[in-house]
């Protein structure tokens, strides 16, 4: 590296691209291994990654889809409010605002400069944490019936969060005065912070070593390569302009309003265009999401259904233009609530990819059931200690053009870990009696469509107050090709006084000793038309009692 | 003659390494083909040659020590034994929804994730018992329905049976009862219970280590056996000793109960052969970087012990079992260089052995890092492999022409450099990424190159790791064998054990190491050692309540103020390995207790003498990062080299297995125990 003519040597670029790609690793790793809470160990609820200083993605780990399309907004936001020329070293901001550009109000984003020797900003570190408590009306702060975002915790517009390396003493204590476990959220903070400087230290390295003229040159390449290949690949799929309609079951207020999610995705000249026009007005429940959420599907679907060896920057993103409706589900007005927005960009994913399947069919499976059943349970035991557990439940995937679907997956823009039954029996008064695949629940098809779970709880010590946030309990996920449509989710609540309630997918409750609830999620929609699958896949269904509900001995 | 010989056996995919040793003498060493279909043959073979080469006789054997992939290699070709598992009534299907989690964010055509080849549905079961978190029985085990379940698995043909109880980590009589009935039924059937195999909560994971258990050990039983049988034949009286995992020996008949911990049988020998180079070369903090053809292999050993992790990945799993902390990048000498996007790209294909690199001229056409390693005069074409095979510089030059050198308008030279600095690149950051994970800086460590190619990278790797000190042993090719010879014999018993640190009972700490002491001490009786050789080591798992993931602490149960102490190292590791520690409450989750026994630090006999054979093998014109013009090396026979030579790059250290790049600004000196250390200066 040290005899460069100042031309853009194609060697040094693929080394500086390497080398990015290990630093938005390591502070991935220092995300995940110094945070304090569960759900960012388990659920892997955390992100990391480098910007430009013009605020596009130049390297990022391979964390939650939903969060490195929701930094986009945010660093933006910071940029703005705060010019990159009068940052200094010891810098940090901070936001979770979703109207402002955040998605809702658990993630917080850290957003801190990288400076050279000379004092210059060359890029930016950001990392983004969903957080265990953020204040609000609820332990947790996704309160399923709140109808307005000031009930669902404390929101903090683009602040400046650390100067001279000084943390702003005034945010800190307001913040920890407005979240119910301080030291779990300031350690989490501080976790996103040490991501952060991992990243400045790394790339200063860089930058001290190659100069900043060469390095500002190289990270603006690596974003035109990524952009011309992703071009590249669009151009590929025949152009047109390609419609989708889904539905989610209701917004936990009005529970016999379906949501409509209406797509028309245009792909032209190598440009990506999606277009929410004709999608559900907001709702008054809190699954609104604000544009950052339709960004994030946007990217999460351009990176699913190009070459998945583009090295992913903004580059890649680059093609992407948005139509979201004002004042529609995918672009609410304040103070709408949003913090159940993940099954609505769940959904817009889906739709997108959906979308494109008869574009491109090999790259994109039938409609996977896409929900992410959240549960909770809260309440005190005898010995008068509370007690707050919640799991995250998958459905089944799609099937593919040549593969069934996988049973009991994360899909899309989510990817989180169960609870295991060992852990939910240790931490609550809760027991467990069943965990099984959910036999017939897949879309039958030439390729079957991934099954569903069941799941039983039975409540120990009464009495529990009981969450359910569902999806596809009205609206099955399709088939393609001919395929079928898989099963939908339902759920139930089974009352020691032998009465049995069905949960309209979402429902608070209280439940007493001895009440069980039983959770079935959905299953994928089939490939191709059943009568065209293969008998020894079908034989072995009958034989692992996937296809035969009733053939259980 | 008495009995004084020690021979350590490493079996691998192509070579069965030997190495002898006769206290007070030069180890002997040597190289076999690996016989794939029976390992077992080269075993006697190696005898038969040390007799014939040597005059040695096979009772001269006082310890016969083994490294084996036969684990591994039953699951990456899916020929382990047919199995069955028995679970709690409901509880079935934990094996096959796993963490319902995906491996690759953004794969929307997805793989089933967990490994439930291992037993499709059909051979899962249920039984009706229950026991509750705090180990109380709920509902008794049904031996009717256990019966009526085993026997319709042993109609499907399972030979191996696992059982996975729920909480069987509190409380595992039901799943000890059931072993004993099944194997009062079925004699011949292998059974690995949960509470024996892997007695932790989260019941994916234990189920995965208890089917992955069952799965290998009918083959693992078959192989040892015969193993064992072939030595007794050939008039070995020193038991068979097999490497475990965690860098520790164990005597077959253990090893054959407990196949679980036999996964990195192989390479944990390799990490302790790098712990005893580094250690007759004053390093105690040493990362190993083994480059092979389609991967590089990289461990760390910290103050002289190999680093651990809790969880290990086979294949494509992750298995929750200890071993040494190996990590696997596919970044190799046969990683494929090709220009993608105005970019070059440099693996992770890779031309593997077969056709291999363009100038192995087996029919590979693809340019490799190899190809790139003979244009830049770094290889000797005609001393290849110690000569065996003849590299063919004219194709290596085709090659990277046409993919490299032409699609991006340099010069050869340039986009043959340009090979090795991208793959540097990839390598230092995975170097990189296993010690931010492990909570070390690389910095403080010597890098120890192995492997074939390991050498060519060694001092690139250590200048853009800001590290220092290189250090290349004396028999590189067969350290892992050499480890065999050094590791103690090690036993691994843990137990759940959950209590908040606030709360902690002394009491109860020593009352379930007593536990873990009595059964580690039933293992220790087969090794032929005595009680007052046995060293124990306890360790704790704490973490923060609330944290789902615990740090293992070593303490000694005899400490005043035992949980205090507990608690402050705790803070002190979780501030090393996450950055920060916040003094909240914390609890423990297990107890183990590690008893060890024999095992050195090195061997003395490492330190072969030089040959008679010349030193200087002339010079060769190379080029190397940094300079515009090639510049003319020195090529030095590594094996003539006599302690306290010192040498100057630019330089090529030749030996019969590998070559040593040593870059301008990097000096090197044979040490006291014949090892070279590059240094920096």
């Amino acid at each position: 590296m040290q005899q460069r003519d100042g031309g853009l040597d194609p060697i040094t670029l693929e080394v500086v691209r390497n080398k990015l790609d290990g630093i938005a690793n390591e502070m991935q790793q220092t995300l995940l291994r110094s945070s304090f809470s569960p759900i960012v160990k388990e659920g892997l609820d955390a992100s990391a990654s480098l910007f430009t200083v013009e605020g596009e993605t130049l390297a990022q780990a391979c964390a939650i889809p939903v969060h490195l399309g929701t930094l986009i907004p945010v660093v933006a936001k910071i940029l703005e409010l705060f010019p990159v020329a009068k940052m200094k070293a010891g810098d940090a901001f901070i936001m979770n605002e979703p109207y402002q550009g955040g998605t809702h109000l658990p993630d917080i984003a850290i957003v801190t400069p990288i400076v050279a020797k000379d004092g210059r900003v060359v890029a930016i570190s950001a990392a983004m944490t969903h957080h265990q408590d953020m204040g609000g009306m609820s332990p947790g702060s996704v309160p399923t019936n709140a109808v307005e975002i000031f009930q669902e915790g404390l929101r903090i517009p683009p602040l400046r969060f650390r100067e001279n390396g000084e943390y702003n003493e005034t945010l800190v204590s307001l913040i920890r005065q407005n979240v119910r476990i301080p030291n779990t959220v300031m350690g989490d903070l501080n976790a996103q912070l040490a991501a952060c400087n991992v990243g400045a230290r790394r790339v200063g390295e860089l930058v001290d070593a190659l100069g900043h003229n060469l390095v500002g040159a190289i990270f603006e390449n690596l974003l035109e390569k990524s952009e011309q290949l992703t071009r590249a690949a669009l151009r590929s799929i025949p152009e047109g302009t390609y419609s989708y309609v889904d539905y989610n079951d209701n917004d936990g207020i009005e529970l016999d309003k379906r949501i409509k999610f209406q797509v028309a995705v245009t792909i032209k000249d190598g440009n990506f265009h999606v277009d929410f026009t004709g999608s559900s007005p907001q709702v008054r429940g809190p699954f609104n999401a604000v544009p950052s959420g339709a960004l994030a599907a946007a990217c999460f679907a351009i990176r699913a259904v190009t070459d998945p060896n583009i090295p992913t920057n903004a580059g890649c993103f680059r093609p992407i233009s948005l139509e979201l409706p004002v004042g529609s589900i995918v672009n609410p007005v304040e103070p709408a609530p949003v913090n159940a927005r993940t099954a609505t960009i769940k959904r817009m994913a889906g739709c997108i990819l959906g979308a494109l399947r008869p574009a491109v069919p090999e790259r994109v499976p039938a409609d996977s059931s896409g929900e992410m059943l959240a549960i909770m349970f809260g309440g005190l035991r005898q010995s008068g200690e509370s007690f707050v557990v919640g799991e995250l439940v998958a459905g089944g995937s799609g099937a593919g053009l040549t593969s069934d679907g996988v049973d009991v997956i994360e899909t899309d823009v989510s990817n989180c870990m169960n609870l295991p039954v060992e852990a939910m029996e240790m931490e609550a008064p809760i027991r467990v009696h069943q965990v099984a695949l959910r036999s017939g629940s897949g879309g039958a098809g030439k390729q079957r469509g991934g099954l569903g779970i069941v799941k039983e709880y039975e409540v120990l010590e009464g009495e529990v107050r009981f969450t359910h946030r569902g999806e596809r309990h009205m609206c099955a996920a399709s088939g393609s090709n001919g395929g079928e449509a898989g099963a939908m989710a339902i759920s139930q609540i089974f009352r020691t006084n032998g009465q049995t309630e069905e949960i309209p997918s979402k429902m608070m409750a209280v439940l007493q000793k001895g009440d069980r609830v039983v959770v079935t999620t959905a299953g994928g929609g089939g490939n191709g038309p059943a009568n065209l699958r293969d008998p020894r896949l079908q034989e072995a269904d009958v034989k692992d009692e996937k296809i035969s509900p009733t053939a259980r001995p | 003659m008495t009995g004084r010989l020690e021979i350590g056996v490493d079996i691998g995919g192509t070579f069965t390494d030997v190495v002898m040793r006769e206290p007070g003498k030069d180890i002997k060493f040597f190289k076999l083909p690996t016989t794939r279909k029976d390992p077992s043959e080269a075993v006697v073979a190696a005898l038969k040659h040390i007799q014939s080469t040597w005059g040695l006789q096979p009772n001269d054997l006082v310890k016969f020590a083994h490294g084996t992939t036969i684990a591994t290699n039953a699951v990456l070709e899916r020929k382990g034994a047919a199995i069955g598992i028995i679970t709690t009534k409901g509880f079935r299907d934990i094996l096959e929804i796993g963490r319902q989690s995906r491996r690759q964010m953004y794969d929307v055509v997805l793989e089933p994730q967990p490994p439930v080849f291992l037993a499709p549905r059909r051979f899962r079961q249920e039984v009706s018992e229950r026991v509750a978190p705090s180990g109380e029985v709920l509902t008794k085990l049904d031996e009717s329905a256990l019966r009526h379940a085993v026997d319709k698995l042993v109609k499907e043909g399972v030979q191996s049976i696992a059982i996975v109880f729920l909480f069987a980590f509190a409380n595992p009589a039901h799943e000890r009862r059931a072993k004993q009935l099944i194997s009062e039924w079925y004699p011949d059937l292998a059974i690995s219970i949960s509470s024996e195999v892997d007695p932790h909560f989260r019941e994916y994971e234990r189920t995965v280590a208890t089917a992955f258990d069952a799965y290998v050990k009918p083959t693992v039983a078959k192989y040892l056996e015969n193993l064992e049988r072939s030595l007794k034949e050939e008039g070995v009286g020193a038991p068979l000793q097999v490497m475990q995992s965690r860098g520790g020996l164990t005597v077959s008949e253990v090893a054959r109960m407990r196949p679980i911990r036999l996964f990195l049988s192989g390479p944990a020998g390799g990490v302790v052969g790098g712990k005893i180079a580094g250690t007759s070369a004053n390093a105690e903090n040493i990362i190993t970087i083994d480059i092979g053809g389609t991967s590089a292999d990289i461990a760390l050993i910290s103050k002289r012990k190999p680093l651990i992790r809790p969880e290990g990945i086979i294949g494509d799993y992750a298995v929750r079992v200890a071993m040494v902390d190996v990590n696997t990048i596919g970044s190799g000498g046969g990683s494929i260089a090709r220009v993608e996007g105005g970019s070059l790209r440099v693996g992770p294909h890779s031309a593997g052995s077969e056709p291999g690199p363009a100038c192995y001229g087996r029919g590979g056409k693809q340019a490799t890092v190899c190809d790139a390693s003979v244009l830049l005069g770094y290889l000797d074409p005609d001393y290849f492999a110690g000569g065996s095979l003849k590299l063919n510089p004219a194709l290596a030059h085709e090659a990277v022409q046409k993919d490299v050198a032409q699609p991006l308008g340099i010069s050869l030279e340039r986009a043959a450099l340009g090979i090795h600095r991208v793959l540097n690149a990839q390598m230092a950051e995975g170097i990189r990424a296993v010690s931010v994970r492990q909570g070390v800086d690389q910095r403080e460590f010597s890098l120890m190159p192995l492997g074939g190619a390991g050498g060519l990278h060694a001092t690139a790797l250590a200048t853009e790791l800001k590290m220092t000190k290189v250090v290349i042993p004396r028999i590189p090719g067969v350290l892992a064998a050499a480890g065999l010879l050094a590791a103690p014999i090690e036993h691994e018993v843990s137990a759940a054990f959950s209590q908040p640190l606030a709360q902690l009972s002394v009491d109860a700490v020593n009352q379930a190491l007593a536990q873990l002491d009595e059964a580690a001490s039933k293992l220790m009786q087969a090794e032929r050692v005595q009680r007052a050789e046995v060293t124990v080591t306890y360790y704790a798992d704490v973490c923060f309540i609330g944290q789902s993931y615990a740090l293992e602490i070593n303490f000694d149960p005899r400490t005043p103020g035992l949980a205090e102490r507990l608690y402050e190292d705790f803070l002190i590791a979780h501030d090393r390995i996450y950055g920060h520690a916040v003094r909240v409450p914390a609890k423990l989750v297990a107890l183990r207790a590690i008893h060890q026994a024999a095992g050195s630090d090195t061997i003395e006999e490492m330190k072969v003498p030089p040959t008679s054979a010349p030193i200087e093998l002339g010079t060769r014109k190379i080029w190397v990062s940094g300079f515009d013009q090639p510049v003319e090396a020195r090529v030095l026979n590594r094996e003539a080299l006599p302690v306290g030579f010192k040498f100057s790059g630019p330089a090529l250290v030749q030996q019969s297995d590998t070559t040593t790049l040593v870059e301008p600004g990097w000096n090197g000196v044979v040490d006291d125990a014949a090892n070279v250390i590059l240094t920096k200066g």
